[in-house]
């Protein structure tokens, strides 16, 4: 286990997770506890950065069945976070994973648009490189509250992604939101729009997910959205993390976001 | 770090691990609990499921019910709050989509239900009366998250009438479970007892808050829920402990159980069983776990039936530990 910090108050972490790093697809994530305590007691949701075939490698290497390594970056934020931060070494952690459907329903298009908010980056990197790598035109744009909070942004360059960047205090990037940035790069005007994103795949908190899910409705973009809810379990018992999901008849019900997601169709969520 | 490995091979040994709750007989005593294990085959990556004493899935009613808007679940120091609200699809789903499944994992079933009134909980239990492969019904009377004003649990004379009206329509071994959220959980026992439960499970989760200070908010969506994990357990503890005084019914404890030590805590205090509950949040394999790490505990405490080892806690002033509860 190696841990850096990337960016402020964030962290990444690397484990030996061979059963998670041979077997996750992008979008989905791994439940990450520290093992034999009870404060925290229960684990934590973290998407799966990214796969490695060893604790030294700067890149992922070779087949995903190979890799016995997965990456989580996180924000420090509560009590696991904290704890998790200065975790000792030696300190044993037990994870379960992979979990979640992951990305697997977003259609390929021949142009993808990501959009990150936050920490939201981490589960969008290797979506749009396996995109990237099957020659599809693959747009990152990532939106935080100032530019400390990006990190480790050549991950995406590297992975072949166009990379576009958006602060509230204009630190870094396009002086905005993750919105304002869309619209700079795709104006709803533009003429023939032969480069404009044909798909949208989003990941951030509610608010900014609700306003690119409507961002891409009005441009009239499918759009998939990850959703972040705290969880208890991770693996459909507790029925903690759900969502209001639109159903045929026009009503709703709860969904579990850690079995049934956390990857949903924008247009299927009751964002009020 | 390790990566939730297969399960182990169930134990050998030579201790005897047979319970028998009343006419319910279970072939260990570390069952999980409801409300923890969804309906079991979310869990069958995880957990050999035929290894377990008994399996109690979500509770069903009569209706679907939607549950509680989110946040349903926050976790407090060393425990975890919930409000769920009794998110099901109803009976009849039930029946349909998850009971099959349940019945082919080849563990006892416990089948947990709740209604909003007597009359639901014997409707409920008419409708399961007959239906081949339930081994035992469980009354939520005690979910903390669904209140109608009139709260089954805490009054001992209708918990009296809920387990008698079920009784009434059913043939299976009933299991009451017991709130502690009540003055005095002897006499609510007592009047599950009256009203003829095999068994009774104790507890459920103790009402809790938990508040956001700086945003002036609650923090669950309900504003208050049920507090779980081990945090209650010395308040499951003491409940299994006063039950165990006031009635002969055999005991299920459940509440905060995580740990081997845990488990013979309970026993040895009068439970015939416990059930795992937020432990398979935290571990999802803590079930098995525990089932792997009792046949030695027994043997260390030196019996060779575990049935030998309940309620044998010694109490001061007492100099002999009562027996443990007979079948009936």
């Amino acid at each position: 286990m190696s841990h850096r910090q990337t960016a402020a108050n964030t962290y990444r972490l690397r484990v030996e997770c061979p059963g998670i790093a041979a077997a996750a697809v992008a979008g989905q994530f791994a439940m990450l506890r520290i093992a034999d305590r009870v404060d925290p007691l229960l684990g934590r949701p973290l998407a799966v950065y990214d796969t490695y075939r060893s604790a030294e490698d700067d890149a992922p290497q070779g087949e995903i069945s190979e890799r016995r390594f997965a990456d989580f970056v996180y924000v420090v934020h509560g009590r696991f976070t904290t704890a998790l931060k200065s975790l000792a070494p030696g300190e044993r952690m037990t994870l379960w994973g992979p979990l979640g459907n992951g990305y697997r329903e977003v259609p390929t298009t021949g142009h993808l648009l990501l959009v990150a908010g936050g920490i939201g980056q981490t589960a969008l990197l290797t979506l749009g490189r396996d995109r990237a790598a099957a020659g599809e035109k693959v747009t990152f744009c990532w939106g935080a509250s100032r530019g400390a909070a990006f990190g480790d942004i050549d991950d995406f360059r590297r992975a072949g992604l166009d990379v576009h960047l958006a602060t509230l205090d204009g630190s870094s990037g396009k002086r905005g939101t993750v919105i304002d940035l869309l619209d700079s790069l795709f104006p709803r005007s533009g003429a023939a729009e032969t480069d404009a994103p044909r798909h949208v795949a989003c990941c951030g908190p509610d608010g900014m997910m609700a306003a690119v899910s409507r961002w891409s409705e009005g441009r009239g973009l499918g759009c998939h959205v990850s959703l972040e809810a705290p969880m208890a379990c991770g693996i459909g018992i507790c029925f903690t993390c759900v969502a209001r999901v639109k159903d045929a008849e026009g009503g709703w019900d709860y969904k579990r976001t850690c079995i049934e997601g956390p990857v949903f169709a924008a247009t299927s969520i009751d964002w009020s | 770090m390790t990566n939730a490995p297969a399960d182990s091979p169930p134990d050998g040994g030579s201790i005897d691990l047979t319970v028998h709750l009343g006419r319910l007989r279970l072939p260990n005593p570390i069952l999980v609990a409801s409300g923890t294990f969804g309906y079991a085959k979310e869990m069958v990556d995880f957990v050999d499921l035929h290894r377990l004493g008994g399996i109690v899935p979500k509770t069903i009613t009569p209706r679907p019910r939607p549950g509680n808007v989110p946040w349903r679940t926050i976790e407090t120091s060393a425990g975890l709050l919930n409000s769920i609200g009794l998110d099901n699809d109803g009976v009849e789903a039930f029946l349909r989509h998850q009971l099959p499944f349940l019945l082919g994992c080849a563990a006892p079933v416990i089948v947990s239900i709740a209604g909003a009134d007597q009359r639901e909980f014997v409707q409920i239990a008419d409708r399961l009366e007959g239906v081949p492969g339930i081994a035992a019904l469980e009354l939520n009377i005690s979910c903390p998250n669904v209140s109608h004003g009139v709260d089954l649990g805490t009054d001992p004379e209708a918990c009296r009438s809920v387990v008698a009206g079920v009784r009434g329509v059913s043939r299976l071994p009933i299991l009451a479970k017991l709130t502690p959220n009540v003055t005095s959980i002897a006499d609510v026992a007592r009047g599950a007892r009256d009203g003829g439960a095999d068994a009774l499970t104790v507890i459920n989760t103790c009402q809790g808050m938990a508040v956001d200070w700086r945003r002036r908010k609650p923090l669950l969506g309900n504003v208050v829920g049920g507090l779980s994990g081990p945090a209650i357990k010395p308040i499951a503890l003491r409940c299994v402990h006063q039950v165990r005084r006031a009635v002969d019914t055999p005991i299920i404890g459940v509440g905060g159980i995580m740990t081997i030590d845990d488990v013979m805590e309970f026993l040895v205090t009068g439970a015939s069983a416990v059930q795992v509950g937020t432990a398979s949040f935290a571990e999802p394999r803590s079930s098995t776990r525990l089932l792997d790490a009792l046949p030695a505990a027994l043997a260390e405490a030196g019996v060779t039936r575990v049935a030998d080892f309940v309620g044998t806690i010694r109490l001061p002033g007492a100099p002999q530990a009562p027996s443990s509860p007979q079948p009936h």
